[in-house]
């Protein structure tokens, strides 16, 4: 796994761009590599690590901070 | 024929606005790609590798009516790259039914322009090319699927042999009545329509669509599975209805997925 984690900003997106760009910077990564998605508080903390979980990857929420390591 | 581009031409002459002209593509995709695209985007199914491969793509559709109606929309909404309209029909009021891309101030307009205009404001990024002639063989050329929404088997058994000939991936298709069938076709690899029909059936046996009456619904769904086998096609998704044909019939809902081999005396594919 890299120890620099890739870094995606999605605080100015909405739902269910959110987690568009998310699952595409996924698509784009290795499997085992990491991501950390920056999101604001409210319906995309919940629904982005909902949806990266359902599609298989490792997820941690740390506040407002996701860490997604891809399947 | 009062207006070539009936309904929406007369739009554009109100001030209504014309589509614009789509921005040169870029590498990946657009923010407004992704905002267009999103809800497909969204399936676990569904990448951008997808989306960017539909983008590339160039699709023939043969018949711009009833079955060609829904393929034609989805396609263009879907994000295929560039589309050619096969149609030499004028619009008729009795078309309107089934043919959702048609409205009445349509009526004797050709049906090609008609629909091109129609999916243009649908979707002004998709290159429309409307085709104001019968299908001929010719018309394959630059494309990478066709799909086949005609109304009689003399098309359908030519678009298949044109398609086998340039082994391009074809959706057959038809409907009459409540019934129809959908069949993906990837020439040289799996059965090809005539594999499984070899023989016409005798002029005059089966009644045309004027003859034995079609309900709108039951086309709009024969087209939409149409629309959706070319999406996995184009896509590389599983589960196309390839080695098989899908009978329909929705007075009782049934839908019977038939398997068929290739044939070796196949006089369209047994070479490839």
């Amino acid at each position: 796994m890299n120890a620099v984690a890739r870094v995606l900003d999605i605080t100015g997106e909405t739902c269910p761009m959110t987690w568009v760009k998310t699952k595409l910077e996924l698509e784009r990564m290795a499997p085992g590599e990491a991501l950390t998605v920056l999101c604001r508080p409210g319906e995309a903390l919940e629904n982005v690590p909902r949806s990266a979980a359902e599609a298989g990857h490792d997820v941690v929420r740390d506040g407002t901070t996701i860490r997604i390591v891809r399947a | 024929m009062s207006d070539r581009r009936g309904f929406f031409g007369a739009a554009v002459r109100a001030g209504l606005g014309a589509p614009t002209s789509p921005p040169p593509p870029t590498a990946g995709l657009s923010d407004a790609e992704l905002e267009r695209y999103s809800r497909q985007l969204v399936l676990p199914q569904w990448t951008e590798a997808a989306q960017l491969a539909l983008r590339e793509a160039s699709v023939l559709v043969v018949g711009a009516g009833a079955l060609g109606s829904p393929v034609a929309t989805y396609l263009a909404g879907a994000g295929v790259g560039r589309l050619g309209i096969v149609d030499h029909d004028d619009v008729e009021v009795s078309n309107l039914h089934r043919q959702p891309l048609h409205f009445t101030p349509d009526v004797g307009v050709p049906k090609a322009h008609s629909a091109a205009a129609k999916l243009g404001y649908l979707n002004p990024a998709v290159v429309i090319e409307p085709y104001q002639a019968s299908f001929n063989a010719a018309m394959l050329e630059g494309h990478d699927l066709v799909v086949d929404c005609s109304d009689s088997f003399e098309t359908r058994y030519a678009v298949n042999a044109a398609c086998c000939a340039e082994r391009i991936a074809l959706i057959e298709g038809g409907v009459t009545g409540l019934s129809g069938m959908v069949m993906a076709i990837r020439p040289g690899e799996s059965a090809c329509y005539r594999c499984a029909f070899p023989d016409a059936p005798p002029p005059g046996s089966v009644p045309s669509c004027a003859q034995a009456g079609v309900l709108g619904p039951a086309a709009g769904v024969l087209g939409s599975l149409q629309a959706l086998e070319a999406l996995k096609l184009l896509a590389g998704l599983e589960g196309a209805l390839t080695g098989a044909f899908l009978q329909v019939d929705l007075a009782d809902l049934g839908f019977l997925r038939v398997a068929v081999s290739r044939r070796e005396d196949c006089p369209d594919c047994a070479t490839l």
